[in-house]
């Protein structure tokens, strides 16, 4: 009986079109997207150029995973309906009478629709293998076709996926018998999947978070997420422990699943069903028998208006919107959502473990923003459900034969699903303000709530409402069309992977907005609303397309459909399609005309040939003599009100050379400009499409001669759909490489993919040179074209706000509706500076005759006195270990969080985002995060050493300097704040933000010496080094090396100062002993593998105790081609292997110092400590170590390299608890 | 109002052909089709109630062309399909208000009084805050007639409403029905002999799409007033009687004889009775002929 079912339910599929359309549906998809990781759009959009292979085994499971994922939600409509088929049709009356067992039954359902999801899958791993291999892909990116990669994805993660997910919704429709509780059983677990990612995204929560992923997809992560690009390439995904697991854990819960369904199935004829309310029994008798009635209708008026027909709108439109709120589809969803909306909240904006107050806009970003998935999933669903709801209540015929027009039915449903959106985003603002209420946060913004939920976000799903009317409309299956609306809403942001950029061509897309506390919305409203608008009349053209389409009576086939739309295209309709087809093409032509005719419009591939034409054109020109900047001195003017600037200013220049320079290369951007210079010259190449003119002197500058240049550069006329500058109405941060010329070429506009550059005959990318090439000592990391400048502005802007500047303020005034500022620095800074405005409230403080000042937005009042706090402790610890402050004031300058979540030091002022600090709230007690806003202060304030003293040449390394010193200090200023026991949390984040990087590096891992501007190495790795390095050689010692450097390399001008320099002062101050730690972390690449292997605890007699610790030591080197290296050279590798293991550990040879710890947990003031019990470096020269201390108390915990103050590949087995 | 169709025909994607040329004139009063199952009644009804068009022919109602202006008929129809569903967890209140919406009552107090008043004509007022959904066959069958009342109708049609009804419930829908249709026209389709008798002043004989008699149920069976004969043979007669005589109808009798009604208009044997025409005879007499036309064609 089984084969019967099972090949019946088999043939039934393959006869559907469906089945075909799906396979098709997900053919094509899987060769889109695989041909075009491959590169097969190259042509047409930017080139896909990586040193990662796209069909690497680990990227090709990510990719057939992820294309899977849509499947799910095909679910509900094929194995649900497997069983749900019989009870719809109600077949089951008969067949649940006929003699095969529940096993044969379910089973023979199940399996079929099972291998038909498994087909469907199969077809998208094909279509990815010949995606790969389209002619026209790059064949540099793909590797060779490897089966088992394949057949990993599918048998290990895939095929268990679909039994687990499959076996649920299967038993949701079976016991339910209604397929929309499979598909919202199906959102509700992804929901479910993403919340556990987010929550479980710690790194202490990495093993657990391995366990729970239903798609197994943070088990394999669980093993590859250190994995360097090299090794991405090249292994295959491990299957063992964790993944296994994960894998059997799943399978086991699927097939409980499974066997509950088996358990409880029987074949009756009613659904399993409950209900709060208690039904009265009650006996029914039928009392109406006989009787004639004279029938007299009361005398009523009927109304066929059209403005009758509105109102029957709105009140049918109430009718479906009450029968959607009382579904409990929505219902269901709508409970998740609002939970997904707390969970999200839980986390919200956290840094570093510190969460931040929960701003309204934070409420409406982060949870609204999720939620806003909800909205749209429920529009596309419910569009189906309404259009299909008379039908499916076989309703349809006794509503079709009234007066009632087609629009009206059409117009109720679209009303009713603006209305279910409109409940839904109210329910964002309830679920924000409750969470607002749990975190004690009390300003409740109600009108921004208002202002962006029911106007900004509500337009932006009406528009969705309309497509998905016309969808579900034309489609007449609510779950293919829910399928087709998802497939739409994915894929539009895909469209570019084809060349297809431009908004107006991709439905409701347009400029996005952004919130800040300082500069609310932007200026964003009217192009938001003008694409809004257009977007709006394509909806209307759709909505008369769809009642046109609207099926009234029987259904019809496609082309009788047609057929009726072309005999109903007349009158209203045909007007109103004419003019909204026309308003939308005439809105769509102007926003045309302001992006491709007023202004040129550059697509991501014209950019890359642009990128490929500068450098070709004009790389001759790097090496060519230029005079140097020595004094800048502008005016610049901001118009808040009306988002302009104008500057002028002059730059005096000095010919430092020893050779004459004949003309100047002028580098601008495409503001409007004028440039004068003060000696006569010939425009000999004015380069409009790259901004580069050539101006030949008449007279040669002669070594030491002076040029100056005056320049005016002010923006294009903003237009209602565009705004030319970067002013905002409060909150201005421009710095001047981006508004004012420099000279000579610049080599950041050079492409940096060497398979790109490849492709375009370009040489590979050298990137910097090495700090060897005494040659390229004579520009700073900052700037090409000067030195050490002189600097004075004048910045005015409206009078409500300060406007400031590095320098000192030497006067201020106000002119009409104008303040203006004069700014002057007296001591000599780098070649750069970047202008502020806001209305600002101001914060003052000195510390010695430093006045400290800290600009910020009212109301971000929190943190100012932990700033303050920073810039003190950081100005104490650089004047005292390395050189006196140069400047006599330090200003903090809050900028709005959408120009970016970052601070940047400039000569004493230091814009800092409002965004990663101002708002943080911060856990003083242990459990607390990082006090985030405290260590950027700190960071930034070092930078006025570590980098406006101490600047590095232009060659590799340079940003060790400046960035790793930063941070270094940082750390240390934390440590002497909080002790070094609670260091182990910064460095085991920088740790695993060091590896986390190594996995996404395009080139190749330099050491740190040589670091090419990577952050994660000159931040983090960077910063362990040096903490470590202070560890080995004592704070004192280490610091006092690097006093004697900064000493001499303190302003210095050309040749500057390399790595190499401040290496060997720090070596100087190094034993012998200890000199591998300085090859190890700056010259070389080397990671340790450091792990506890065993603990023994015994209590001796005299009440102490022996610890006995096993714990194993193994390093290993990075070569310049990515390989490990175990040894210096031939025959001097360490080996261990014991009886148990496969394979051997070894290790480069070790006379490392290495520290051991034993700790143990006090309790004090209610609060668990943890007390360090022994701690101290054992000098390790074989990989497996036995250790014997004996303490005091009895220990908790024990752990060799405990605080992971070295570079280590796994952070989690350091420790061992006892 | 007259309603006048001429030349309908319509053929489905599947070959049938459900209207085929066909032509009729109905007055006001009952008016009863009647046809066995398939025959297109319900194509016919289907498409003068505008919910499917024809491929070719005209449906005219008093001046409305319905398939031109199928709004202005829809406005003075009241339907009634073979079998329906409502929208769950409404009650008959509710759906009835909902139907008064769509038919163009705009105010409030007219749909009020107006859904009182069907109510009572269908006796559903006791049970009018129940939901329809859990009405029983009958009750749901009054339901029908109720909204189709909501807009005065002047064209009625009922696609074999009283199938499956109990025969209380059958009898007090008839008559519903016979006093809804005093002052309009109603077209009343069914496949039950006595439904037409009791009820229908005028009536057709519908297969394969086609009329195959158009008459009044009094008429038709004096037409053939002395030629129904009847005997009772045995069960295994059954063939050679059938191959002799025009047989229109056998049924067992409680001693597992049949008893043939035969159509002839002389007496075909001596041992056949005379008996009075039934309905039921006119309809067998016309599907035969229509059977044999099938056949020489």
């Amino acid at each position: 009986m089984f084969t019967t079912i099972f090949k019946h339910e088999l043939k039934y599929w393959f006869k559907k079109p469906s089945f075909y359309i799906y396979l098709a549906i997900f053919f094509v998809i899987a060769l889109f997207v695989s041909a075009s990781s491959a590169g097969i759009f190259d042509s047409l959009t930017v080139s896909v150029g990586s040193s990662k292979i796209v069909n690497s085994p680990k990227n090709l499971n990510g990719m057939f995973n992820g294309l899977t994922i849509l499947i799910y939600f095909l679910f509900p409509s094929i194995i649900g309906v497997s069983i749900f088929r019989d009870f719809k049709s109600e077949m089951h009356t008969i067949l649940y009478s006929y003699p095969f067992t529940k096993k044969d039954y379910l089973f023979g359902k199940f399996l079929s629709s099972f291998l038909i999801v498994t087909l469907i899958v199969l077809i998208i791993g094909l279509g990815m293998f010949i995606g790969f291999r389209l002619p026209g892909t790059n064949a540099e990116i793909i590797g060779d076709f490897r089966f088992t990669a394949y057949l990993q994805a599918y048998f290990i993660y895939i095929i268990p996926n679909v039994f687990l997910f499959g076996s649920i919704v299967f038993a949701t429709v079976t016991f339910t018998r209604n397929i929309s509780a499979g598909f919202i059983v199906v959102v509700m677990l992804m929901l479910i999947q993403g919340v556990s990612e987010s929550l479980l995204n710690d790194i202490d929560n990495r093993l657990i978070s391995a366990m729970l992923d239903p798609f197994g997809g943070q088990a394999a992560n669980y093993y590859t997420r250190y994995w360097t690009v090299a090794e991405q390439n090249d292994l295959l995904l491990p299957v063992k422990g964790v993944v296994i697991y994960n894998r059997l854990l799943w399978l086991a819960i699927a097939a409980v699943i499974f066997g509950l369904v088996f358990k409880y199935f029987s074949f009756s004829q009613n659904a399993a069903s409950f209900s709060f309310k208690k039904q009265k029994a009650e006996r029914v008798t039928k009392s109406n028998f006989g009787g004639i009635t004279k029938i007299e209708l009361p005398k009523v008026s009927y109304d066929y208006s059209f403005f009758q027909n509105l109102k029957t709108t709105w009140k049918l439109s109430n009718i479906d919107f009450k029968f959607i709120i009382k579904s409990w589809p929505f219902l269901s969803i709508l409970l998740v959502g609002l939970i997904f909306i707390l969970i999200m909240s839980i986390s919200l904006g956290e840094i570093s473990g510190t969460k931040t107050y929960p701003t309204t806009w934070q409420m409406l970003l982060y949870p609204g923003s999720t939620f806003s998935l909800f909205i749209n999933i429920l529009t596309f669903l419910y569009a189906g459900v309404l259009v299909q709801r008379a039908k499916v209540a076989k309703f349809n015929h006794l509503i079709d034969v009234t007066p009632i027009p087609n629009w009206t039915l059409l117009l109720s449903k679209f009303v009713a699903l603006l209305k279910m959106q409109l409940v839904l985003l109210f329910v964002i603002m309830v679920g924000g303000i409750i969470f607002q209420i749990y975190r004690g946060y009390y300003n409740f913004e109600i009108d921004q709530y208002l202002y962006e939920l029911l106007i900004i976000k509500f337009v932006y799903f009406a528009v969705w409402a309309f497509l998905a009317l016309f969808i579900q409309t034309l489609v007449g299956n609510a779950y293919l069309g829910l399928f087709i609306l998802l497939v739409i809403s994915i894929g539009l942001p895909f469209l570019r992977l084809v060349g297809i950029e431009q908004s107006i061509f991709k439905y409701n897309q347009g400029p996005g907005y952004s919130y800040s506390d300082m500069n609310g919305y932007g200026a964003f409203f009217s192009s938001y609303m003008f694409y809004k608008i257009y977007w709006i009349f394509a909806g209307l053209v759709l909505l008369i397309i769809s009642a046109l389409f609207w099926v009234r009576g029987l259904p019809h086939s496609f082309k009788e459909r047609l057929s009726i739309a072309k005999s109903r295209f007349k009158g209203v309709y045909k007007i109103g399609f004419v003019i909204f087809l026309v308003a939308f093409l005439a809105i769509g032509y102007r926003i045309y005309y302001e992006n491709n005719v007023l202004n040129d419009r550059v697509s991501i591939k014209e950019r890359e040939l642009l990128q490929v034409e500068w450098e070709k054109k004009y790389k001759k020109f790097e090496n060519k003599t230029q005079p140097r900047i020595v004094a800048v001195n502008v005016a610049m003017d901001i118009f808040p009100k009306e988002l302009d600037f104008k500057a002028t200013g002059t730059y005096i220049m000095i010919n430092k050379s020893s050779e004459k320079i004949d003309s100047i290369l002028l580098n601008h951007n495409n503001y409007p400009s004028t440039f004068t210079f003060n000696k006569k010259n010939k425009l000999v190449l004015e380069d409009t499409i790259h901004n580069f003119d050539i101006y030949k002197l008449e007279q040669v500058l002669l070594p030491g001669d002076s040029l100056s240049l005056t320049f005016e550069v002010k923006n294009k006329p903003n237009t209602f759909l565009r705004i030319h500058s970067d002013v905002k109405e409060n909150g201005t941060f421009i710095n001047n490489k981006v508004l004012f010329p420099s000279l000579g070429y610049a080599s950041g506009g050079e492409l940096r993919d060497d398979k790109i550059r490849e492709k375009y005959e370009l040489p590979k990318n050298e990137l910097r040179p090495f700090p060897t090439d005494s040659t390229a000592l004579g520009d700073t990391y900052i700037s090409k074209d000067s030195d050490w400048i002189d600097f004075e502005a004048t910045v005015s802007t409206s009078k409500d706000q300060i406007a400031i500047a590095p320098g000192y303020l030497q006067k201020e005034w106000v002119e009409g509706e104008r303040r203006y500022f004069h700014y002057k620095m007296d001591s000599k800074i780098l070649n750069f500076y970047a202008f502020n405005s806001a209305r600002y409230e101001v914060k003052k403080d000195t510390w010695n005759d430093v006045n400290l000042e800290i600009y910020y937005h009212k109301g971000h009042e929190y943190n100012l006195d932990r700033m303050l706090e920073g810039m003190k402790a950081s100005l104490d610890y650089n004047s005292k270990n390395f050189s006196p402050y140069q400047h006599k004031q330090v200003r903090i300058v809050e900028f709005p969080r959408t120009e970016g979540s970052f601070a940047q030091s400039f000569p004493n002022t230091i814009p800092f985002s409002e965004g990663v600090g101002f708002i943080a709230d911060v856990d003083d007690s242990d459990k607390g995060g990082v006090d985030y806003g405290f260590a950027i202060t700190v960071h930034e304030l070092a930078h006025q050493w570590w980098a406006h003293q101490v600047i590095g040449a232009d060659v590799k390394g340079a940003t060790m300097l400046s960035e790793s010193m930063a941070d270094y200090v940082k750390l240390k200023v934390l440590e002497h704040q909080h002790g070094k026991k609670k260091m182990r949390k910064y460095l085991k984040e920088a740790l695993d933000d060091y590896l986390k990087g190594r996995t996404v590096e395009k080139k190749r891992e330099s050491p740190l010496m040589y670091n090419d501007g990577q952050m994660y190495i000159h931040y983090k790795k960077g910063s362990l080094v040096f903490y470590a390095l202070s560890d080995y050689l004592g704070e004192e010692n280490l610091n006092s090396a690097i006093k004697k450097y900064v000493e001499k390399v303190k302003f210095q001008e050309a040749p500057y100062t390399t790595s190499i320099e401040m290496v060997d002062y720090i070596k100087q101050a190094t034993p012998d002993s200890l000199k591998y730690v300085i090859k190890d972390m700056f010259e070389t690449i080397t990671l340790y593998k450091n792990r506890v292997v065993d603990v023994e605890t015994t209590e001796l007699e005299n009440g102490k105790f022996q610890v006995d610790i096993e714990f194993n030591v193994s390093k290993y080197r990075v070569s310049d081609k990515g390989k490990r290296l175990y040894g210096d050279k031939v025959g001097d590798t360490l080996s261990y292997k014991t009886e148990k293991m496969k394979k051997p550990i070894m290790s480069l040879p070790l006379k490392d110092y290495v520290e051991v710890g034993v700790f143990y947990e006090e309790e004090i003031d209610g609060e668990k400590e943890e007390v360090e019990l022994y701690l101290k470096k054992h000098k390790i020269t074989s990989i497996n170590n036995k250790v014997s201390i004996i303490v005091d108390k009895k220990p908790t915990e024990v752990g060799v390299d405990p605080y992971n103050k070295l570079i280590d590949n796994n952070s989690e087995d350091n420790r061992r608890e006892l | 109002m007259k309603l006048i169709i001429q030349n309908l025909s319509k053929t489905y994607k599947n070959g049938v052909k459900a209207i085929d040329n066909l032509s009729l004139e109905i007055g006001t009063g009952m008016f009863g089709l009647l046809g066995p199952n398939g025959a297109g009644k319900s194509s016919l009804m289907r498409t003068i109630a505008t919910l499917q068009s024809p491929d070719s022919g005209t449906i005219t109602f008093g001046d409305i062309n319905v398939l031109e202006d199928n709004m202005a008929l829809r406005r003075v129809l009241g339907y009634l399909p073979q079998s329906f569903g409502v929208y769950p967890k409404m009650s008959a209140e509710e759906l009835l208000d909902y139907f008064a919406t769509l038919k163009g009552v705009a105010s409030k107090e007219d749909r009020t009084k107006l859904v009182k008043e069907v109510l009572e004509i269908t006796n559903l007022y006791e049970v009018r805050k129940k939901h329809v959904a859990g009405y029983s066959g009958g009750m749901k069958q009054r339901f029908g007639i109720a909204q189709l009342l909501l807009n005065n109708p002047k064209l009625i049609i009922v696609d074999e409403p009283t199938a499956g009804l109990d025969p209380a419930e059958r009898h007090r829908f008839l008559n519903v029905l016979r006093e809804v249709g005093t002052n309009c026209t109603v077209i009343f389709s069914t496949h039950i002999v006595d439904d037409v008798k009791e009820l229908c002043n005028e009536m057709v004989i519908v297969n394969g799409g086609r009329i195959l008699k158009q008459t009044t149920p009094t008429t038709c069976t004096e037409e053939v007033k002395g030629q129904i004969w009847t005997k009772v043979i045995e069960r295994d007669e059954l063939e050679l009687m059938e191959a002799n005589f025009n047989v229109l109808s056998s049924n067992y009798n409680q001693d597992n004889t049949l008893n043939i009604r035969v159509h002839a208009t002389e007496k075909p044997a001596e041992d056949f009775k005379e008996v009075i025409p039934q309905l039921d005879d006119v309809y067998f007499i016309a599907l035969k002929e229509d059977e044999a036309n099938l056949v020489s064609e």
